[in-house]
Protein backbone atom coordinates (compact mmCIF):
# COMPACT_ATOMS: atom_id res chain seq x y z
CA UNK A 1 0.00 0.00 0.00
CA UNK A 2 2.04 3.44 -1.43
CA UNK A 3 1.63 6.65 0.43
CA UNK A 4 -1.08 7.93 -1.78
CA UNK A 5 -3.15 5.24 -1.20
CA UNK A 6 -3.06 5.64 2.90
CA UNK A 7 -3.88 9.06 1.69
CA UNK A 8 -6.70 8.06 0.02
CA UNK A 9 -8.11 5.72 2.81
CA UNK A 10 -7.67 8.59 5.30
CA UNK A 11 -9.54 10.90 3.48
CA UNK A 12 -12.35 8.51 3.06
CA UNK A 13 -12.41 7.60 6.53
CA UNK A 14 -12.78 11.37 7.01
CA UNK A 15 -15.90 11.42 4.44
CA UNK A 16 -17.42 8.89 6.25
CA UNK A 17 -17.30 10.57 8.83
CA UNK A 18 -18.54 13.62 8.16
CA UNK A 19 -21.21 12.27 6.34
CA UNK A 20 -22.35 10.24 9.22
CA UNK A 21 -23.13 13.58 11.37
CA UNK A 22 -24.84 15.24 8.42
CA UNK A 23 -27.06 12.36 8.10
CA UNK A 24 -27.26 12.57 11.74
CA UNK A 25 -28.12 16.31 11.83
CA UNK A 26 -30.74 16.05 9.09
CA UNK A 27 -32.46 13.70 10.13
CA UNK A 28 -32.72 14.98 13.62
CA UNK A 29 -33.85 18.79 12.15
CA UNK A 30 -36.17 17.28 10.03
CA UNK A 31 -37.58 14.21 11.56
CA UNK A 32 -36.95 12.40 8.37
CA UNK A 33 -35.27 9.17 8.72
CA UNK A 34 -35.80 7.54 5.50
CA UNK A 35 -31.99 7.77 4.37
CA UNK A 36 -30.94 6.89 8.08
CA UNK A 37 -32.58 3.42 7.82
CA UNK A 38 -31.39 3.38 4.68
CA UNK A 39 -27.66 4.59 5.39
CA UNK A 40 -27.65 1.99 8.20
CA UNK A 41 -28.89 -0.85 6.28
CA UNK A 42 -26.03 -0.07 4.12
CA UNK A 43 -23.46 0.08 7.13
CA UNK A 44 -24.88 -3.50 8.18
CA UNK A 45 -23.77 -4.50 5.07
CA UNK A 46 -21.08 -2.64 4.48
CA UNK A 47 -19.71 -5.08 7.16
CA UNK A 48 -20.97 -8.20 5.22
CA UNK A 49 -18.35 -6.48 2.72
CA UNK A 50 -15.49 -6.27 4.88
CA UNK A 51 -15.55 -9.30 5.98
CA UNK A 52 -15.42 -10.29 1.96
CA UNK A 53 -12.05 -7.71 2.22
CA UNK A 54 -10.53 -9.13 4.81
CA UNK A 55 -10.93 -12.59 2.76
CA UNK A 56 -10.05 -11.41 -0.42
CA UNK A 57 -8.01 -8.29 -0.38
CA UNK A 58 -5.82 -8.98 2.48
CA UNK A 59 -5.58 -12.81 2.54
CA UNK A 60 -6.59 -13.44 -1.38
CA UNK A 61 -9.39 -15.99 -0.91
CA UNK A 62 -12.34 -15.00 -2.93
CA UNK A 63 -15.15 -16.29 -0.66
CA UNK A 64 -18.78 -16.35 -2.82
CA UNK A 65 -20.61 -17.71 0.30
CA UNK A 66 -20.10 -15.13 2.71
CA UNK A 67 -23.63 -14.76 3.21
CA UNK A 68 -23.70 -17.93 4.77
CA UNK A 69 -22.22 -16.06 7.99
CA UNK A 70 -24.49 -12.87 7.80
CA UNK A 71 -27.41 -14.98 7.52
CA UNK A 72 -26.39 -17.70 10.26
CA UNK A 73 -25.80 -14.19 12.51
CA UNK A 74 -29.00 -12.99 11.63
CA UNK A 75 -31.26 -16.05 12.34
CA UNK A 76 -29.67 -16.59 15.43
CA UNK A 77 -30.63 -12.45 16.11
CA UNK A 78 -34.05 -13.35 15.36
CA UNK A 79 -34.05 -16.67 17.47
CA UNK A 80 -32.61 -14.75 20.56
CA UNK A 81 -34.36 -11.57 20.50
CA UNK A 82 -37.92 -12.91 19.71
CA UNK A 83 -37.71 -16.60 21.72
CA UNK A 84 -35.20 -16.50 24.24
CA UNK A 85 -34.26 -13.07 24.99
CA UNK A 86 -34.56 -9.32 23.76
CA UNK A 87 -30.95 -8.35 24.68
CA UNK A 88 -28.41 -6.61 22.53
CA UNK A 89 -25.35 -7.38 24.39
CA UNK A 90 -26.39 -11.18 25.10
CA UNK A 91 -27.58 -11.40 21.56
CA UNK A 92 -24.12 -9.83 20.16
CA UNK A 93 -21.66 -11.81 22.55
CA UNK A 94 -23.61 -15.01 21.38
CA UNK A 95 -23.84 -14.43 17.63
CA UNK A 96 -20.02 -13.55 17.86
CA UNK A 97 -18.96 -16.76 19.40
CA UNK A 98 -21.36 -18.67 17.43
CA UNK A 99 -20.18 -17.56 13.98
CA UNK A 100 -16.60 -17.87 14.99
CA UNK A 101 -17.69 -21.34 15.83
CA UNK A 102 -18.93 -21.98 12.41
CA UNK A 103 -16.02 -20.51 10.90
CA UNK A 104 -13.63 -22.56 12.47
CA UNK A 105 -15.99 -25.88 11.62
CA UNK A 106 -16.52 -24.65 8.35
CA UNK A 107 -12.81 -23.59 7.77
CA UNK A 108 -11.77 -27.35 8.01
CA UNK A 109 -14.49 -27.67 4.58
CA UNK A 110 -13.66 -24.41 2.66
CA UNK A 111 -9.51 -24.28 2.95
CA UNK A 112 -8.87 -27.98 2.09
CA UNK A 113 -8.67 -26.03 -1.27
CA UNK A 114 -7.33 -22.35 -2.68
CA UNK A 115 -8.42 -20.24 -5.67
CA UNK A 116 -11.41 -21.26 -7.80
CA UNK A 117 -11.86 -23.95 -6.20
CA UNK A 118 -12.28 -22.57 -2.74
CA UNK A 119 -14.57 -19.61 -4.38
CA UNK A 120 -16.93 -22.86 -5.24
CA UNK A 121 -16.77 -24.69 -2.08
CA UNK A 122 -17.40 -21.34 0.06
CA UNK A 123 -20.62 -21.15 -2.83
CA UNK A 124 -21.53 -24.89 -2.47
CA UNK A 125 -21.57 -24.23 1.48
CA UNK A 126 -23.79 -21.25 1.74
CA UNK A 127 -26.40 -23.12 -0.42
CA UNK A 128 -26.66 -25.70 1.12
CA UNK A 129 -27.23 -23.89 4.87
CA UNK A 130 -29.67 -21.74 2.97
CA UNK A 131 -31.51 -24.49 1.23
CA UNK A 132 -31.45 -25.99 4.69
CA UNK A 133 -33.34 -23.29 6.43
CA UNK A 134 -35.75 -22.78 3.46
CA UNK A 135 -37.14 -25.90 4.05
CA UNK A 136 -36.75 -25.90 8.44
CA UNK A 137 -40.51 -24.92 9.08
CA UNK A 138 -39.41 -23.84 12.63
CA UNK A 139 -37.23 -20.87 11.27
CA UNK A 140 -40.44 -19.91 9.14
CA UNK A 141 -39.11 -22.22 5.79
CA UNK A 142 -39.38 -19.71 2.81
CA UNK A 143 -41.29 -16.87 4.68
CA UNK A 144 -38.28 -16.27 7.10
CA UNK A 145 -39.37 -15.26 10.73
CA UNK A 146 -41.04 -11.72 11.47
CA UNK A 147 -41.88 -10.17 14.55
CA UNK A 148 -38.73 -9.71 15.89
CA UNK A 149 -39.12 -6.82 18.53
CA UNK A 150 -37.57 -3.15 18.87
CA UNK A 151 -34.33 -3.73 21.38
CA UNK A 152 -33.06 -1.25 24.06
CA UNK A 153 -29.76 -1.30 25.40
CA UNK A 154 -29.14 -0.55 29.03
CA UNK A 155 -26.29 1.59 29.25
CA UNK A 156 -25.28 2.62 33.09
CA UNK A 157 -26.75 6.09 32.99
CA UNK A 158 -28.84 5.72 29.94
CA UNK A 159 -31.15 3.08 27.72
CA UNK A 160 -30.52 3.21 23.90
CA UNK A 161 -33.69 2.86 21.25
CA UNK A 162 -32.78 1.09 18.73
CA UNK A 163 -36.60 1.87 17.67
CA UNK A 164 -35.51 5.25 16.94
CA UNK A 165 -33.63 5.58 13.58
CA UNK A 166 -30.50 8.23 14.63
CA UNK A 167 -29.70 5.98 17.72
CA UNK A 168 -30.06 3.11 15.26
CA UNK A 169 -27.59 4.77 13.08
CA UNK A 170 -25.44 5.69 15.29
CA UNK A 171 -24.98 2.22 17.22
CA UNK A 172 -24.07 0.51 13.89
CA UNK A 173 -21.82 3.48 12.65
CA UNK A 174 -19.62 2.71 15.96
CA UNK A 175 -20.18 -1.11 15.52
CA UNK A 176 -18.78 -0.67 12.62
CA UNK A 177 -15.89 1.90 12.61
CA UNK A 178 -14.47 -0.82 15.49
CA UNK A 179 -14.66 -3.42 13.53
CA UNK A 180 -12.93 -1.59 10.56
CA UNK A 181 -10.45 -0.14 12.97
CA UNK A 182 -9.68 -3.17 14.99
CA UNK A 183 -9.03 -5.03 11.14
CA UNK A 184 -7.07 -2.33 9.96
CA UNK A 185 -4.99 -2.67 13.25
CA UNK A 186 -4.11 -6.29 12.31
CA UNK A 187 -2.85 -4.96 9.30
CA UNK A 188 0.39 -3.66 10.66
CA UNK A 189 0.95 -6.51 13.24
CA UNK A 190 2.85 -9.66 11.81
CA UNK A 191 0.08 -11.56 11.23
CA UNK A 192 -0.87 -9.01 8.64
CA UNK A 193 2.33 -9.52 7.11
CA UNK A 194 1.73 -13.07 7.07
CA UNK A 195 -1.52 -12.87 5.28
CA UNK A 196 -0.08 -10.63 3.27
CA UNK A 197 2.39 -12.79 2.31
CA UNK A 198 -0.57 -15.58 1.63
CA UNK A 199 -1.80 -13.20 -0.66
CA UNK A 200 1.11 -12.29 -2.50
CA UNK A 201 3.54 -16.03 -2.89
CA UNK A 202 2.17 -18.45 -0.51
CA UNK A 203 4.20 -21.57 -1.55
CA UNK A 204 6.73 -18.86 -0.54
CA UNK A 205 6.46 -19.05 3.65
CA UNK A 206 6.71 -22.85 4.62
CA UNK A 207 10.60 -21.80 3.49
CA UNK A 208 10.72 -19.07 6.07
CA UNK A 209 9.31 -20.66 8.56
CA UNK A 210 5.27 -20.22 8.16
CA UNK A 211 2.62 -22.64 8.04
CA UNK A 212 -0.10 -20.64 6.54
CA UNK A 213 -2.98 -23.17 7.74
CA UNK A 214 -3.40 -21.43 11.01
CA UNK A 215 -3.30 -17.93 9.68
CA UNK A 216 -5.54 -18.20 7.02
CA UNK A 217 -8.04 -20.09 10.02
CA UNK A 218 -7.83 -17.22 11.75
CA UNK A 219 -8.78 -14.86 9.47
CA UNK A 220 -11.78 -17.47 8.20
CA UNK A 221 -13.06 -17.31 11.42
CA UNK A 222 -12.38 -13.74 11.71
CA UNK A 223 -14.28 -13.09 8.38
CA UNK A 224 -17.28 -14.91 9.66
CA UNK A 225 -17.18 -13.45 12.69
CA UNK A 226 -17.71 -10.15 11.16
CA UNK A 227 -20.06 -11.24 8.53
CA UNK A 228 -22.20 -12.82 11.46
CA UNK A 229 -22.36 -9.89 13.93
CA UNK A 230 -23.00 -7.50 10.82
CA UNK A 231 -25.93 -10.07 10.43
CA UNK A 232 -27.49 -10.15 14.00
CA UNK A 233 -28.13 -6.18 13.29
CA UNK A 234 -29.89 -7.10 10.43
CA UNK A 235 -32.98 -7.86 12.22
CA UNK A 236 -33.08 -5.38 14.72
CA UNK A 237 -33.64 -3.15 12.00
CA UNK A 238 -36.15 -4.49 9.51
CA UNK A 239 -37.78 -6.68 12.03
CA UNK A 240 -37.27 -10.04 10.50
CA UNK A 241 -35.31 -12.36 8.40
CA UNK A 242 -35.32 -14.39 5.59
CA UNK A 243 -33.56 -17.42 3.93
CA UNK A 244 -32.57 -15.33 0.82
CA UNK A 245 -30.06 -13.47 3.13
CA UNK A 246 -27.89 -16.86 2.76
CA UNK A 247 -28.71 -16.15 -0.94
CA UNK A 248 -25.75 -16.25 -3.63
CA UNK A 249 -27.23 -12.53 -4.55
CA UNK A 250 -25.98 -10.90 -0.82
CA UNK A 251 -22.80 -13.14 -1.16
CA UNK A 252 -22.19 -11.68 -4.93
CA UNK A 253 -23.18 -8.26 -3.83
CA UNK A 254 -20.98 -8.64 -1.06
CA UNK A 255 -18.18 -9.26 -3.55
CA UNK A 256 -19.17 -6.31 -6.06
CA UNK A 257 -19.55 -4.05 -3.16
CA UNK A 258 -15.83 -4.86 -2.17
CA UNK A 259 -14.59 -4.08 -6.08
CA UNK A 260 -16.39 -0.73 -6.45
CA UNK A 261 -15.23 0.20 -3.19
CA UNK A 262 -11.38 -1.08 -4.12
CA UNK A 263 -10.16 -4.48 -2.96
CA UNK A 264 -7.55 -5.07 -0.16
CA UNK A 265 -8.63 -1.26 1.33
CA UNK A 266 -11.16 -2.17 4.08
CA UNK A 267 -12.38 1.57 3.85
CA UNK A 268 -13.68 0.88 0.36
CA UNK A 269 -15.86 -1.79 1.20
CA UNK A 270 -18.13 0.72 3.65
CA UNK A 271 -18.01 3.03 1.46
CA UNK A 272 -19.13 1.16 -2.04
CA UNK A 273 -21.45 -0.38 0.05
CA UNK A 274 -23.58 3.14 1.45
CA UNK A 275 -22.48 3.99 -2.99
CA UNK A 276 -24.77 1.36 -3.89
CA UNK A 277 -27.40 1.71 -1.55
CA UNK A 278 -27.68 5.34 -2.72
CA UNK A 279 -27.57 3.69 -6.52
CA UNK A 280 -29.99 1.17 -5.67
CA UNK A 281 -32.74 3.74 -4.14
CA UNK A 282 -32.15 6.88 -6.26
CA UNK A 283 -32.09 4.75 -9.79
CA UNK A 284 -35.26 2.37 -8.21
CA UNK A 285 -36.95 5.45 -7.44
CA UNK A 286 -36.85 6.23 -11.80
CA UNK A 287 -37.46 2.73 -12.92
CA UNK A 288 -38.37 -0.66 -11.91
CA UNK A 289 -35.41 -2.12 -13.88
CA UNK A 290 -32.73 -1.02 -11.44
CA UNK A 291 -30.88 -4.04 -11.42
CA UNK A 292 -29.60 -3.45 -15.24
CA UNK A 293 -28.64 0.45 -14.62
CA UNK A 294 -26.63 -0.46 -11.68
CA UNK A 295 -25.60 -4.02 -13.51
CA UNK A 296 -23.88 -1.51 -16.50
CA UNK A 297 -22.38 1.10 -13.83
CA UNK A 298 -20.47 -1.72 -12.52
CA UNK A 299 -19.05 -3.10 -16.03
CA UNK A 300 -17.83 0.77 -16.67
CA UNK A 301 -16.57 1.53 -13.14
CA UNK A 302 -14.61 -1.65 -13.57
CA UNK A 303 -13.38 -0.64 -17.14
CA UNK A 304 -12.56 2.40 -15.76
CA UNK A 305 -11.60 2.11 -12.12
CA UNK A 306 -10.37 -1.48 -11.88
CA UNK A 307 -8.83 -0.63 -8.79
CA UNK A 308 -12.30 0.51 -7.01
CA UNK A 309 -13.19 3.97 -5.30
CA UNK A 310 -10.05 4.18 -3.48
CA UNK A 311 -7.79 3.25 -6.38
CA UNK A 312 -9.24 5.79 -8.30
CA UNK A 313 -8.48 8.75 -5.62
CA UNK A 314 -5.02 7.58 -5.06
CA UNK A 315 -4.30 7.90 -8.97
CA UNK A 316 -5.93 10.97 -8.54
CA UNK A 317 -3.66 12.21 -5.46
CA UNK A 318 -0.54 10.49 -7.36
CA UNK A 319 -1.23 12.74 -10.03
CA UNK A 320 -1.53 15.90 -8.21
CA UNK A 321 1.42 14.98 -6.26
CA UNK A 322 -0.22 15.37 -3.06
CA UNK A 323 2.47 14.80 -0.13
CA UNK B 1 38.15 -32.53 11.35
CA UNK B 2 35.32 -30.99 12.05
CA UNK B 3 31.71 -33.19 11.69
CA UNK B 4 29.91 -32.21 8.68
CA UNK B 5 26.69 -29.87 8.73
CA UNK B 6 24.60 -31.88 6.25
CA UNK B 7 25.00 -36.05 4.80
CA UNK B 8 23.31 -37.08 2.34
CA UNK B 9 23.60 -40.80 2.27
CA UNK B 10 21.98 -43.21 -0.67
CA UNK B 11 19.34 -40.09 -1.67
CA UNK B 12 17.09 -41.70 -4.74
CA UNK B 13 13.90 -39.76 -6.34
CA UNK B 14 11.70 -41.54 -9.07
CA UNK B 15 8.63 -39.41 -11.19
CA UNK B 16 6.91 -42.32 -12.10
CA UNK B 17 9.53 -44.05 -14.36
CA UNK B 18 11.93 -41.62 -14.34
CA UNK B 19 15.08 -41.79 -11.89
CA UNK B 20 15.64 -38.01 -11.13
CA UNK B 21 18.12 -38.39 -8.56
CA UNK B 22 19.58 -42.10 -7.89
CA UNK B 23 22.11 -43.43 -4.71
CA UNK B 24 23.08 -39.69 -4.01
CA UNK B 25 25.10 -39.44 -1.26
CA UNK B 26 27.76 -36.72 -0.26
CA UNK B 27 28.76 -34.70 2.73
CA UNK B 28 29.23 -31.09 3.43
CA UNK B 29 31.79 -29.70 5.77
CA UNK B 30 30.69 -26.37 7.56
CA UNK B 31 31.67 -23.09 6.55
CA UNK B 32 32.75 -22.04 2.94
CA UNK B 33 31.02 -22.53 -0.38
CA UNK B 34 30.43 -26.41 -1.86
CA UNK B 35 28.97 -26.27 -5.16
CA UNK B 36 26.81 -28.80 -7.29
CA UNK B 37 27.22 -28.71 -10.77
CA UNK B 38 26.33 -30.90 -14.05
CA UNK B 39 24.70 -30.24 -17.04
CA UNK B 40 20.91 -29.36 -17.74
CA UNK B 41 18.62 -32.38 -16.50
CA UNK B 42 21.40 -33.44 -14.05
CA UNK B 43 18.88 -33.56 -11.47
CA UNK B 44 20.32 -30.45 -9.54
CA UNK B 45 16.97 -28.97 -8.48
CA UNK B 46 15.55 -32.15 -8.11
CA UNK B 47 18.09 -32.75 -5.24
CA UNK B 48 18.10 -29.29 -4.00
CA UNK B 49 14.10 -29.75 -3.58
CA UNK B 50 14.95 -32.99 -1.31
CA UNK B 51 17.59 -31.66 0.51
CA UNK B 52 15.28 -28.27 1.27
CA UNK B 53 12.22 -30.61 2.35
CA UNK B 54 9.87 -30.07 -0.80
CA UNK B 55 10.07 -33.30 -2.00
CA UNK B 56 10.55 -36.07 0.17
CA UNK B 57 13.24 -39.06 -1.14
CA UNK B 58 11.66 -42.29 -2.06
CA UNK B 59 15.17 -43.91 -0.22
CA UNK B 60 18.05 -42.76 1.86
CA UNK B 61 18.76 -40.64 4.43
CA UNK B 62 19.45 -36.82 5.01
CA UNK B 63 21.25 -36.03 8.57
CA UNK B 64 21.77 -32.35 9.47
CA UNK B 65 24.34 -32.05 12.36
CA UNK B 66 23.54 -35.66 13.01
CA UNK B 67 20.34 -35.18 13.18
CA UNK B 68 18.00 -37.50 11.03
CA UNK B 69 15.96 -34.67 9.14
CA UNK B 70 14.79 -37.11 6.19
CA UNK B 71 10.68 -36.78 6.84
CA UNK B 72 10.76 -33.15 8.17
CA UNK B 73 8.63 -30.21 6.29
CA UNK B 74 10.50 -26.96 5.14
CA UNK B 75 9.25 -25.09 8.31
CA UNK B 76 10.98 -27.98 10.47
CA UNK B 77 14.22 -27.77 8.86
CA UNK B 78 14.09 -23.95 8.67
CA UNK B 79 13.34 -24.34 12.51
CA UNK B 80 17.03 -26.13 12.60
CA UNK B 81 18.99 -23.52 10.41
CA UNK B 82 18.28 -24.69 6.78
CA UNK B 83 17.26 -22.21 4.61
CA UNK B 84 17.06 -21.91 1.03
CA UNK B 85 16.37 -19.16 -2.21
CA UNK B 86 14.72 -20.11 -5.52
CA UNK B 87 16.48 -20.63 -9.12
CA UNK B 88 13.22 -18.51 -10.45
CA UNK B 89 12.91 -15.35 -7.82
CA UNK B 90 10.37 -16.24 -5.41
CA UNK B 91 9.86 -12.91 -3.19
CA UNK B 92 6.79 -11.22 -2.28
CA UNK B 93 6.03 -8.94 -5.38
CA UNK B 94 3.34 -6.59 -4.15
CA UNK B 95 5.21 -5.85 -0.43
CA UNK B 96 7.81 -3.13 -0.22
CA UNK B 97 11.70 -4.61 0.16
CA UNK B 98 11.56 -3.94 3.50
CA UNK B 99 8.18 -5.84 4.10
CA UNK B 100 9.61 -8.86 2.10
CA UNK B 101 12.84 -8.27 5.27
CA UNK B 102 9.88 -7.80 7.74
CA UNK B 103 8.03 -11.07 6.81
CA UNK B 104 11.20 -12.96 6.71
CA UNK B 105 12.44 -11.59 10.15
CA UNK B 106 9.47 -11.75 12.23
CA UNK B 107 9.68 -15.48 13.14
CA UNK B 108 12.50 -13.88 15.32
CA UNK B 109 9.93 -12.60 17.67
CA UNK B 110 7.87 -14.43 20.13
CA UNK B 111 4.75 -15.30 18.96
CA UNK B 112 2.14 -13.81 20.76
CA UNK B 113 4.13 -10.56 19.32
CA UNK B 114 1.87 -12.09 16.10
CA UNK B 115 -0.76 -9.56 17.69
CA UNK B 116 1.54 -6.92 18.12
CA UNK B 117 2.00 -3.64 16.03
CA UNK B 118 5.09 -4.53 13.89
CA UNK B 119 6.33 -1.31 14.98
CA UNK B 120 6.57 -2.68 18.71
CA UNK B 121 9.17 -6.00 17.47
CA UNK B 122 12.05 -4.65 18.12
CA UNK B 123 13.99 -7.96 16.85
CA UNK B 124 12.09 -8.07 13.22
CA UNK B 125 12.49 -3.94 12.72
CA UNK B 126 16.56 -3.92 13.84
CA UNK B 127 17.19 -6.98 11.80
CA UNK B 128 15.21 -6.37 8.78
CA UNK B 129 17.29 -3.16 8.76
CA UNK B 130 20.46 -4.79 8.93
CA UNK B 131 19.76 -6.82 6.39
CA UNK B 132 18.78 -3.85 4.20
CA UNK B 133 22.26 -2.41 4.97
CA UNK B 134 23.95 -5.12 4.58
CA UNK B 135 22.51 -6.60 0.83
CA UNK B 136 22.97 -2.59 -0.19
CA UNK B 137 19.06 -2.40 -0.21
CA UNK B 138 18.19 0.44 1.84
CA UNK B 139 17.78 2.89 -1.31
CA UNK B 140 14.89 0.59 -2.50
CA UNK B 141 12.93 -0.12 0.48
CA UNK B 142 10.06 1.26 0.17
CA UNK B 143 9.68 0.16 -3.40
CA UNK B 144 8.18 -2.83 -4.29
CA UNK B 145 9.74 -6.22 -5.04
CA UNK B 146 8.40 -6.73 -8.02
CA UNK B 147 9.47 -2.96 -9.27
CA UNK B 148 13.28 -3.93 -8.35
CA UNK B 149 16.03 -4.37 -10.87
CA UNK B 150 16.40 -8.38 -11.62
CA UNK B 151 19.73 -8.34 -10.03
CA UNK B 152 18.38 -6.44 -7.00
CA UNK B 153 15.31 -9.35 -6.74
CA UNK B 154 18.22 -11.92 -6.36
CA UNK B 155 20.07 -9.96 -3.50
CA UNK B 156 16.94 -9.47 -2.03
CA UNK B 157 16.06 -13.37 -2.37
CA UNK B 158 19.32 -13.82 -0.70
CA UNK B 159 18.51 -11.47 1.86
CA UNK B 160 15.18 -13.06 2.43
CA UNK B 161 16.65 -16.47 3.20
CA UNK B 162 19.32 -15.07 5.21
CA UNK B 163 17.12 -13.58 7.62
CA UNK B 164 16.32 -16.11 10.25
CA UNK B 165 20.57 -16.64 10.43
CA UNK B 166 20.79 -19.66 9.34
CA UNK B 167 23.16 -22.27 9.59
CA UNK B 168 23.06 -24.00 6.39
CA UNK B 169 21.73 -21.77 2.78
CA UNK B 170 21.09 -23.90 -0.09
CA UNK B 171 21.27 -21.20 -3.21
CA UNK B 172 19.52 -22.45 -6.44
CA UNK B 173 21.29 -20.19 -9.26
CA UNK B 174 21.72 -16.87 -7.42
CA UNK B 175 23.16 -15.48 -10.93
CA UNK B 176 21.02 -16.22 -13.01
CA UNK B 177 19.98 -13.98 -15.64
CA UNK B 178 22.27 -11.70 -13.96
CA UNK B 179 24.81 -8.87 -15.79
CA UNK B 180 28.72 -9.40 -15.46
CA UNK B 181 28.62 -6.63 -13.17
CA UNK B 182 25.48 -7.89 -11.11
CA UNK B 183 27.40 -11.50 -11.22
CA UNK B 184 31.02 -10.21 -10.16
CA UNK B 185 28.61 -7.94 -6.65
CA UNK B 186 26.50 -11.00 -6.14
CA UNK B 187 29.87 -13.40 -5.67
CA UNK B 188 31.66 -11.30 -3.62
CA UNK B 189 28.72 -11.62 -1.42
CA UNK B 190 28.41 -15.09 -1.34
CA UNK B 191 32.22 -15.07 -0.65
CA UNK B 192 31.55 -13.19 2.21
CA UNK B 193 28.53 -14.95 3.84
CA UNK B 194 30.46 -17.80 3.63
CA UNK B 195 32.72 -16.67 6.13
CA UNK B 196 29.81 -17.65 8.93
CA UNK B 197 27.09 -19.65 6.97
CA UNK B 198 27.47 -23.00 5.26
CA UNK B 199 26.78 -22.80 1.35
CA UNK B 200 25.72 -25.19 -0.69
CA UNK B 201 25.25 -23.95 -3.98
CA UNK B 202 23.95 -24.56 -7.56
CA UNK B 203 25.08 -22.57 -10.26
CA UNK B 204 25.75 -22.78 -14.42
CA UNK B 205 28.86 -20.27 -13.86
CA UNK B 206 31.23 -22.80 -13.45
CA UNK B 207 34.12 -20.58 -13.36
CA UNK B 208 31.96 -18.72 -10.63
CA UNK B 209 31.72 -22.22 -8.93
CA UNK B 210 35.91 -22.42 -9.51
CA UNK B 211 36.16 -19.34 -7.97
CA UNK B 212 34.15 -19.58 -4.59
CA UNK B 213 33.80 -23.45 -3.49
CA UNK B 214 35.90 -25.42 -1.38
CA UNK B 215 34.35 -28.68 -2.47
CA UNK B 216 32.65 -29.56 -6.23
CA UNK B 217 29.96 -32.41 -6.65
CA UNK B 218 29.47 -33.36 -9.79
CA UNK B 219 25.92 -34.88 -11.37
CA UNK B 220 24.65 -36.01 -14.31
CA UNK B 221 21.76 -37.96 -15.65
CA UNK B 222 20.28 -37.92 -12.10
CA UNK B 223 23.87 -39.34 -10.74
CA UNK B 224 27.12 -37.81 -8.81
CA UNK B 225 29.63 -38.87 -11.10
CA UNK B 226 32.54 -36.95 -9.14
CA UNK B 227 33.36 -34.81 -6.82
CA UNK B 228 36.28 -33.15 -4.89
CA UNK B 229 38.30 -29.94 -4.50
CA UNK B 230 37.75 -27.35 -7.56
CA UNK B 231 41.46 -28.27 -9.45
CA UNK B 232 40.81 -32.11 -9.22
CA UNK B 233 37.32 -32.03 -10.59
CA UNK B 234 38.38 -29.99 -13.64
CA UNK B 235 40.63 -32.03 -14.23
CA UNK B 236 38.65 -35.49 -14.34
CA UNK B 237 38.62 -37.01 -17.72
CA UNK B 238 34.65 -38.52 -16.47
CA UNK B 239 33.50 -34.86 -15.56
CA UNK B 240 35.12 -33.71 -18.60
CA UNK B 241 33.24 -35.87 -20.70
CA UNK B 242 30.10 -35.67 -19.29
CA UNK B 243 30.02 -32.39 -18.48
CA UNK B 244 32.14 -30.29 -20.51
CA UNK B 245 31.51 -32.43 -23.43
CA UNK B 246 34.67 -34.55 -25.51
CA UNK B 247 35.72 -31.52 -26.76
CA UNK B 248 37.51 -30.65 -23.40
Amino acid sequence: MDKYQQKAIRMMEWLMLIAAILLVIIGKLTGDTFFLRLATEALIFGGLALSVDLLLGIVGLLSLGQALYFGFGAYLSAVILRDWIPSFWVCILTVTFASALLGWITSYIALRSKGVYFALISFGLAQVFAKSIYNTRSLGASDGMVGVPIIQIPLPFVTLNLGDAVTFFVITFIFMGSIYFALKYFLYTPLGRIWAGVRSNESRLPYLGYNTAAPKRIAFILAAMVAGVSGALYPMLRGFVSPELMYFSVSGNAVITVVLGGVGTLIGPLFGSSLLMILKSVIGTLTLHHHIVIGLIFVVLVIFAPKGIVGMLSTKLKNRGVR
Amino acid sequence: MSLPILQAKSLNKNFGGLRAVGQVTFDVDPLGVTSIIGPNGAGKTTLFNLLSGLYIPDEGQLLMNGEDITQLDPVARLSRGMARSFQITNLFFDLTVEQNLQLASQKLESWPKLFYATSKSPLTLQRAQELLEEFHLEAKKDESAGALSHGEQRRLEIAVTMALRPKILLLDEPTQGMSQGDTQETSQLIAQLAKNVTILLIEHDVELVMDLSKHVIVMAQGEKIAEGNPRDVRSNPIVQTAYFGDAA
